[in-house]
């Protein structure tokens, strides 16, 4: 319960920081792995937070849009120093792999001709493609068992792959589609109560 | 200072529509780069998804290689700001209004109604980057078993990427 408030941990900006430039710098991998990472550090080495605070910030970050990671952490920071430790500390959070990113960026962008390169490239882009083949997998594991979820997710694909709609459209029309559902129910269920 | 404009409204956009975790901003990130500017060729669009898992730090950060690919030094930096700020404010919101949004619902419905359209994108991105590029069987074994490993042995995506790439220069060189 101490955790909703912000001046009941004894944390500096700095220290929050600190920890999340190591977050930063060897939380490699990205998802489940990182929060694993981030538990241990946060949770069982710090104590910044409790069980139960971090699982609270768990769903909060499942909500909000973008990595879990940064989320969870940004969340984390703001309970436990504000606005300014939010902004220092995710900034360091993202620091390491910015500059890791531009320099390989950099050397991909000289060399990319290179055929040892190339070899990689098509590595790579089968990696990837696999990658989200696995993530498709899990979300659509996630989906509630309705036929309504199966069909607007097949209807979102042949829209995207064969007609090249913007994906932020039917991103919020899925939102709308799901309120409306919402709406559609509870005026079902009243009808049939009176 | 067009361009820079454009990569930041762009990129706050897909900052606040990428629900359902980091992979979910691929599908966008992947119209606006290649499908709407033709800033990146798809596989050079695969690249940037493949070095934001094996750097540190999560695959959003591919906005920064994109960004850097545009417009440079400055190009990066904006991208880079403009794609986690939306998490900042929108975490920074939830944590004000937690008890009224907490199982709400209607937040809960919303969510439901999103998710098997972020399905439905990713899908169809990933068969966009593999149609060009896989070429030989290797590389449709090797979709397979990173799929796999992925899923039953929960192996660091990172790690997967770079065995991928060291696979595919082994055949490239050796075949």
């Amino acid at each position: 319960m101490e955790m909703h408030d912000h001046q009941e941990q004894n944390v500096t900006w700095r220290e929050v920081a600190l920890v999340y430039l190591k977050i930063g710098t060897i939380g490699f991998g990205g998802g489940y792995a990182v929060l694993d990472l981030i538990h241990c550090e946060l949770v069982e080495k710090q104590h910044w937070l409790t069980e139960q605070g971090y699982l609270e910030m768990l769903s909060l970050a499942q909500m909000a849009p973008g990595a879990l990671t940064v989320n969870i952490l940004s969340g984390i920071a703001f309970r436990l120093g504000g606005m300014k430790t939010m902004l220092i500390a995710t900034t360091a959070l993202i620091l390491p792999s910015f500059f890791v990113i531009l320099l390989l960026a950099g050397l991909f962008f000289t060399w990319q001709h290179n055929p040892i390169l190339i070899g990689a490239m098509a590595g790579l882009t089968a990696g990837v493609v696999g990658l989200m083949l696995a993530v498709v997998w899990k979300l659509a594991r996630r989906l509630p068992q309705r036929w309504y979820y199966y069909a607007s997710g097949a209807v979102a694909f042949l829209l995207s792959f064969f007609s090249g709609v913007n994906p932020i459209w039917l991103v919020l029309l899925g939102g709308m589609s799901g309120a409306a559902k919402l709406f559609a129910q509870k005026a079902y269920i009243n009808k049939n109560a009176q | 200072m067009g361009i820079l404009w454009l990569l930041a409204f762009s990129f706050l956009k897909i900052g606040f529509f990428g629900f359902g975790g980091g992979f979910a901003m691929i599908p966008l990130m992947h119209d606006l780069a290649v499908v709407q500017n033709q800033w990146l060729t798809n596989s050079q669009f695969s690249t940037a998804i493949a070095l934001g898992q094996v750097t540190p730090g999560p695959v959003a950060i591919s906005a920064t290689f994109i960004g850097y690919k545009v417009a440079g030094i400055m190009g990066a930096l904006v991208s880079t700001l403009a794609i986690f700020l939306p998490s900042l404010a929108v975490m920074f919101l939830l944590d004000k209004f937690y008890l009224k949004i907490q199982n709400s619902q209607i937040t809960q419905s919303i969510m439901h109604g999103m998710l098997p359209i972020m399905v439905g994108l990713i899908l169809s991105v990933s068969i966009s980057l593999g149609k060009p590029a896989v070429h030989s069987i290797w590389q449709s074994v090797l979709i397979i078993v990173v799929m796999v490993l992925a899923l039953k042995k929960r192996l660091n995506y990172g790690f997967l990427i770079l065995g991928s790439m060291v696979t595919g220069i082994l055949f490239t060189l050796y075949s």
